[in-house]
C-alpha cells in the first residue's frame, strides 16, 4: 500500500512540469510553431474570465447573504436531531451543508474544529474527509456552465447534490470503519 | 432547478434577516439607550488633562449577564482607552480585543474605522489621581444588525466573486496556450483515442475521435492528481468543446451535466493542496478515508446524472433530443 502511495506522490509531483514542458517539446518535433500557437491559444484566458464574472457574482452573492442571515444556522441546527438520529455527529453537520456552498467557508469549518478538538480527533477527521472528497458544487456550476453560457443547467444541481449528500454520510461511516 | 434555489436563497435570506432583526428588536438585545455599568483602573493614576490615556476596563460577570440576558461570560479584564475632549469623555475598548456577546455585534456595527467599541461615559469625573472608577459606558443605538449584514455580504462577495474570476486569467491563458499546442502537435489526439473506449458509455453523445475526450481525460487527471489550478482550466476547454456539439447553447447537454457531476464529486487520490495547507502531514492518515469517499461519491455522482437524465422532464429539455 506504500509503493502505491509514494507512486502517486511522485505522480503527483512530475506530472505538471512534464506537461508544462512536454507538450511544447513534443510540438517542436513535431514542427509545431510553437510559440505562435502558444500564444494564439492563451489570448483566449482573459475573455473565459471575464466571462464567468456574472455567474460567478450571483452565486457567490447569495450565498453569501444566505450565511449572513442566519438562515444557515438555522438549517444546521434544524438538521442536527434527524441526522443525529443516523449516527452523525452533530458536530460535522456544519461541514456536510457549508461544503456545496462554500469552499473558503468549509476550509474555515476545518481550522476552527482543528482548533476545537485537535489534529487526530476522529471529527476533524470526518470533517476533513469530507473537505477532500467533494468539491465546492455551486462553485463548480458556475465557473463551467458559466464560460460557455449555460443558463438551463437540467439535472445538474440535484444530480451534483445527490452526490454531495452521499459523500457527507460516505465520509462518516468509512472514517468510522477505519479508525472508529 | 438553479432559479428557484437561487431565488429561495435570496428570499430565505431577506426573511431570516428580517425576523432576526425584530426579534432582536422585541427583546431589546442590544440595551439600546441602557448604559453599561464599568470599572475603569488607571495604572498612573487619572490625569484630568491628558487627551487620551490607557485603562483597563473590568466589567462585573453578574452584572453584565443580567443587563444583557447573555450567557457569554466577560473577561477579567480588557484593555482600553479613556478620551477626554470638550465634548465630553469616551471610553473606548482596544483594537480587536475578544468582547462578549451582544458586546461583540454592538461593535461591528457601530465601529466605523476599525475593530474598537467606544462609547460615551456617563456620570460624575474621577477623582485627580484616582486608580480606581466606577462610571458606565454609554453604546451608540444598535439596530436592524442583520439586514446590513445582508446587504454588506452581498456587495462584498460580489466583489469576491470578480476578484475570484480575474484571478483564474493567468492560469487560464497558461493553460489554453499549452492546450492548442497539444492540438497542433497532435498529441490531444493520441490521447483521445486512447481513452476514448474508457469514457465513450459516460458520454455516448460525443463522436468518435472528439478532441472533447482528450480534454475530459485531462481535467480529470488534474482533479485526481490534487492540481486544482489545472483542473479549471482544462474543464473549462472540455466544455469549450463539449459546447460545439450543443445545439441549444444556452442548455446544458447530458455529456456537460455528465462532466460536472463528475467534478463536484471531485475524484481526488492526492488531496486537495488547500487541505494539505490547512492539516500538514496529518493529513496522510486520510489518505485512504479520502479515496475511498471520493470513489463512492463519485459512483453515486455518475449514477445520478444517468438516472436522472431519464426522468421525462429531463428529456424534454434535452438539447440533443432527437425528435
Amino acid at each position: 500500500m506504500n509503493i502505491l502511495r509514494l507512486i502517486i506522490d511522485y505522480a503527483a509531483a512530475f506530472v505538471l512540469p512534464l506537461i508544462i514542458v512536454g507538450f511544447p517539446l513534443y510540438g517542436m518535433i513535431r514542427k509545431v510553431r510553437v510559440y505562435e500557437v502558444f500564444v494564439e491559444g492563451a489570448k483566449e484566458g482573459f475573455n473565459v474570465a471575464i466571462t464567468i464574472i456574472p455567474y460567478l457574482v450571483a452565486i457567490l452573492f447569495a450565498i453569501a447573504m444566505f450565511r449572513a442571515s442566519g438562515a444557515l444556522e438555522f438549517l444546521i441546527d434544524g438538521l442536527r436531531p434527524v441526522l443525529s438520529w443516523i449516527n452523525i455527529p452533530a458536530e460535522v453537520i456544519p461541514m456536510g451543508i457549508v461544503r456545496p456552498l462554500t469552499g473558503s467557508g468549509s476550509a474555515a469549518i476545518v481550522l476552527d474544529m482543528i482548533s476545537q478538538y485537535g489534529e487526530d480527533s476522529i471529527l476533524v477527521k470526518m470533517a476533513a474527509t469530507m473537505f477532500g472528497s467533494t468539491e465546492t458544487t455551486f462553485y463548480v456550476i458556475a465557473v463551467y456552465f458559466g464560460a460557455v453560457h449555460v443558463r438551463k443547467t437540467r439535472h445538474a444541481v440535484p444530480a451534483g447534490l445527490i452526490a454531495d449528500i452521499f459523500a457527507m454520510f460516505a465520509a462518516v461511516y468509512v472514517v468510522l470503519l477505519l479508525f472508529g | 432547478m438553479l432559479n428557484y434555489i437561487w431565488g429561495g436563497l435570496i428570499v430565505v435570506s431577506l426573511i431570516f434577516a428580517l425576523v432576526g432583526d425584530i426579534r432582536d428588536f422585541a427583546a431589546d438585545t442590544y440595551r439600546n439607550g441602557s448604559a453599561l455599568p464599568v470599572e475603569v483602573h488607571f495604572s498612573d493614576g487619572y490625569d484630568n488633562d491628558a487627551r487620551r490615556q490607557d485603562i483597563a476596563v473590568v466589567l462585573d460577570s453578574t452584572v453584565y449577564r443580567s443587563l444583557y440576558a447573555s450567557s457569554d461570560k466577560p473577561a477579567s479584564r480588557y484593555d482600553g482607552i479613556l478620551i477626554q475632549t470638550e465634548r465630553g469623555r469616551q471610553l473606548r475598548f482596544a483594537d480587536g480585543e475578544k468582547l462578549p456577546e451582544p458586546l461583540a455585534t454592538i461593535r461591528s456595527s457601530t465601529s466605523r474605522r476599525s475593530d474598537d467599541l467606544a462609547g460615551a461615559v456617563t456620570g460624575p469625573e474621577p477623582p485627580v489621581g484616582a486608580n480606581q472608577w466606577t462610571t458606565a459606558m454609554q453604546f451608540e443605538p444598535v439596530r436592524w444588525v442583520k439586514l446590513n449584514a445582508i446587504a454588506q455580504a452581498a456587495i462584498e462577495f460580489a466583489e469576491t466573486a470578480v476578484t475570484i474570476a480575474l484571478s483564474l486569467i493567468g492560469g487560464l491563458a497558461l493553460w489554453l496556450g499549452l492546450l492548442k499546442i497539444a492540438e497542433a502537435s497532435g498529441i490531444l489526439y493520441a490521447l483521445v483515442r486512447l481513452t476514448q473506449p474508457l469514457l465513450r458509455p459516460l458520454f455516448p453523445e460525443v463522436p468518435d475521435d472528439h478532441p472533447a475526450f482528450g480534454l475530459i481525460v485531462l481535467n480529470l487527471s488534474a482533479n485526481m492528481l490534487g492540481l486544482g489550478n489545472a483542473a479549471t482550466p482544462l474543464g473549462i476547454k472540455a466544455m469549450q468543446e463539449l459546447q460545439t456539439l450543443n445545439p441549444v447553447p444556452n442548455t446544458a447537454t447530458n455529456s456537460m451535466v455528465m462532466l460536472l457531476a463528475m467534478n463536484t464529486a471531485s475524484v481526488q487520490i492526492v488531496p486537495p493542496v488547500l487541505l494539505v495547507a490547512i492539516m500538514g502531514l496529518h493529513v496522510n492518515q486520510l489518505f485512504f478515508s479520502i479515496l475511498i469517499t471520493t470513489t463512492l461519491s463519485l459512483i453515486v455522482a455518475i449514477t445520478a446524472a444517468k438516472l436522472l437524465g431519464r426522468l421525462r422532464r429531463y428529456r424534454a429539455s434535452d438539447p440533443g433530443a432527437t425528435d
